[in-house]
């Protein structure tokens, strides 16, 4: 009779493995495949004149596009003055409050707070925006932090949402649209800090640039917060915090799934945001590649576009315990089906550059965007194992700068995603082979980008200067100061890229020389297609000519920072749109 | 006396599962427990290790033909 009963609970135990693990994580892929996309909400008239965008899907990777369909790329950077980083001068203060004032009215009429070098970047005012579209971007990446939108459990801040509106606001006055993100860095900066390097070959570390989730939500179990070679994942407490979201310990992923229903709520039924970025750079913690990113984070990105869109992908499952691979969420109310969702991959695979996982379909919503992180020769694995190799003669990645393009593409046709670069910047000093190449890839694998970042004070410490597009701050001291330094022009020079922002031929070819500003594209379209929209910045000089099956003359609009906005009217054929080589115009301070 | 291949065909059936990689050395360690002497523990371990297998190559295939 025991051995019997014996028998019933391993058979009871492989069942439920089974469901709970691969293969019922693959079966549920299976059915999200099968299942007929959702049709989106129809698109009501915009209330700031911005087109509601969405992701088109076809023979080849899907890509994203606007209300008539025209392939549209996103150029843009990322301002991180919402973010809840960790201040002040003394590290063994943890606990320190936001910098920053969160009530709009700090920011109202051009108003901004004063920056200081005890914090790791400037305050994001309302003439950053404006400076951002007057380099031709399009777009803005706008990192939140849950620790201020849910500083207390179940208690939302509604001011700091409305702060976040504010720079909505000011980024739909110059048209550019909002990638709201949920960011993070090495899970919260409330991971505490233990005073000294308590574990063999550890290190003490700086909270600097740790932010995330709120104290309430951090679950270290008293591990030491130390890390290892500077690298601010590489610290038990944050592989241990990490973990326990995961796994939904104490329903910490319920509420951070509310947290993002109710910013979703909120912007439902604006077009400037373009959608939502829901957990940017996922640590595994003591998780391990595969199984982190099949079993654990591409079902919670299913539960949490469950619980916006009111989609049921998953199965029914008990909320606020470890929900299994093959769960949903239930619908939380928002049925926002309008919006992006950009879903990051696994950190790891920034240190790799190739798919840390064969990702399969997770959801049946259509307007998904895998994110991608390109950080060639900076986070990539020869890098971290030796700090002083050089991108000009690194043994990896094997396939170059194109590898980690290349292998995105893939995954992100697997997944049925459009592709978009949520992250890439370097080190100043490496602008012309750094910086140059990724924007190369960019262009040859027609994804759109945001560059971090825009503005950071004094860098990472050590050699490192501070990534912005501006210079820094004096960090010799701590007195209130500017927002920035001046813009650095030759980072600026290949930022602000002449761009086809939107075509009806998304098999479209274009280069641009940011030497020269000469621009050449090529196309195809059908008399009475959508025009194709050329962005050309203020700083580019050359003259447009359009040669080929043009339907009339290109209409040049001028903008109010001096850009061109070139629009051209398909003939039914094949057409150019050139920018010719002309010396570029200076940038200011 | 029960057989110490069949415990280890058993916990490596049931981890094939979450890690497919391992479901070639359950099959393995499976077959060879049952050739010594049936038990339900290799059977379960052997069926383990099947499903992680299949589940795995399938899953590489379906990936393959997505993307």
């Amino acid at each position: 009779m025991r051995r019997t009963a014996g028998r019933v609970v391993i058979l009871l135990v492989l069942v439920v493995l089974a469901a709970f693990t691969y293969p019922g994580a693959i079966l549920v892929s299976l059915a999200v495949h099968l299942t007929p996309s959702m049709r989106p909400s129809a698109f009501p008239v915009t209330s700031g004149g911005l087109d509601w965008l969405h992701v088109e899907h076809g023979a080849g990777t899907p890509y994203i596009a606007d209300q008539e369909g025209r392939r549209v790329l996103l150029h843009g950077a990322i301002p991180t003055g919402l973010i809840d980083f960790w201040s002040g001068t003394d590290y063994s203060v943890t606990n320190t409050p936001p910098y920053y004032p969160i009530d709009p009215a700090a920011y109202d009429n051009g108003k901004c707070p004063s920056n200081s070098s005890v914090i790791a970047t400037p305050p994001l005012c309302q003439k950053d925006i404006e400076r951002m579209a007057a380099l031709g971007f399009n777009s803005v990446r706008l990192p939140m932090s849950w620790s201020l939108l849910e500083p207390e459990r179940g208690k939302f801040n509604q001011q700091y949402l409305d702060r976040v509106a504010q720079v909505v606001g000011w980024a739909r006055a110059v048209g550019l649209y909002v990638i709201l993100d949920m960011h993070q860095n090495a899970y919260s900066r409330y991971v505490g800090r233990s005073s000294s390097a308590v574990l063999p070959g550890s290190q003490t570390i700086s909270l600097r640039y740790y932010t995330g989730a709120p104290d309430w939500a951090t679950f270290t179990d008293g591990l030491p917060s130390v890390w290892y070679s500077n690298n601010r994942e590489v610290n038990p407490a944050v592989m241990e915090a990490a973990t326990s979201f995961w796994y939904d310990r104490a329903g910490i992923q319920d509420e951070y799934i509310a947290t993002v229903a109710r910013v979703m709520q909120r912007f439902k039924d604006d077009s400037t945001v373009a959608g939502i970025s829901v957990y940017n750079e996922p640590w595994p913690g003591w998780d391990l590649s595969p199984g982190f990113e099949d079993l654990l984070l591409f079902p919670f990105y299913r539960r949490v576009i469950d619980a916006i869109t009111g989609l049921h992908d998953g199965l029914p499952c008990p909320t606020h315990v470890f929900m299994p691979a093959p769960c949903g969420y239930p619908d939380l109310g928002v049925h926002d089906t309008r919006h992006l969702v950009f879903l990051d991959t696994g950190l790891l695979r920034e240190i790799t550059d190739f798919p840390t996982h064969l990702g399969l379909p997770v959801s049946s919503y259509p307007n998904l965007v895998l994110g991608m992180h390109a950080y060639t020769h900076i986070y990539t694995i020869e890098h971290l194992i030796d700090p002083h190799s050089k991108p000009q003669t690194a043994n990896y990645p094997w396939g170059g700068y194109d590898q980690s393009y290349y292998w995105g593409e893939r995954e992100a046709r697997a997944i049925g995603a459009a592709l978009f670069v949520t992250e890439f910047g370097n080190d100043p000093l490496l602008d012309s082979v750094e910086l140059v190449a990724q924007l190369r890839e960019q262009e040859m694998h027609m994804t759109g980008f945001a560059f971090w970042l825009w503005m950071e004070n004094c860098g990472g410490g050590g050699d490192s200067k501070p990534y912005g597009v501006f210079d820094g701050i004096d960090c010799s001291t701590t007195a209130a100061e500017p927002s920035s330094g001046c813009i650095r022009p030759g980072r600026a020079v290949l930022l602000a890229r002449v761009y086809p922002e939107a075509s009806s031929d998304p098999n479209l070819t274009y280069s641009y020389d940011p030497k020269t500003g000469f621009f050449t594209m090529h196309a195809t379209a059908r008399f009475g297609d959508a025009p194709t929209v050329v962005v050309v910045p203020a700083v580019v000089t050359g003259s447009v000519t359009v040669g080929g099956a043009v339907a009339g003359e290109p209409s040049i609009a001028q903008t109010s920072d001096g850009g061109r906005i070139v629009t051209v009217f398909p003939g039914g054929g094949d057409f150019t749109v050139n920018v010719a080589a002309a010396p570029l115009a200076q940038f200011g301070c | 006396m029960p057989d110490r291949g069949a415990t280890r065909a058993l916990v490596l059936g049931l981890l094939s599962l979450p890690f497919g990689i391992l479901s070639p050395f359950a099959i393995w360690s499976a077959s060879r427990s049952l050739r010594r002497s049936p038990s339900t523990s290799a059977w379960i371990g052997l069926a383990g290790g099947l499903l992680g297998a299949v589940f795995a190559v399938g899953g590489i295939v379906f990936w393959l033909l997505l993307s």
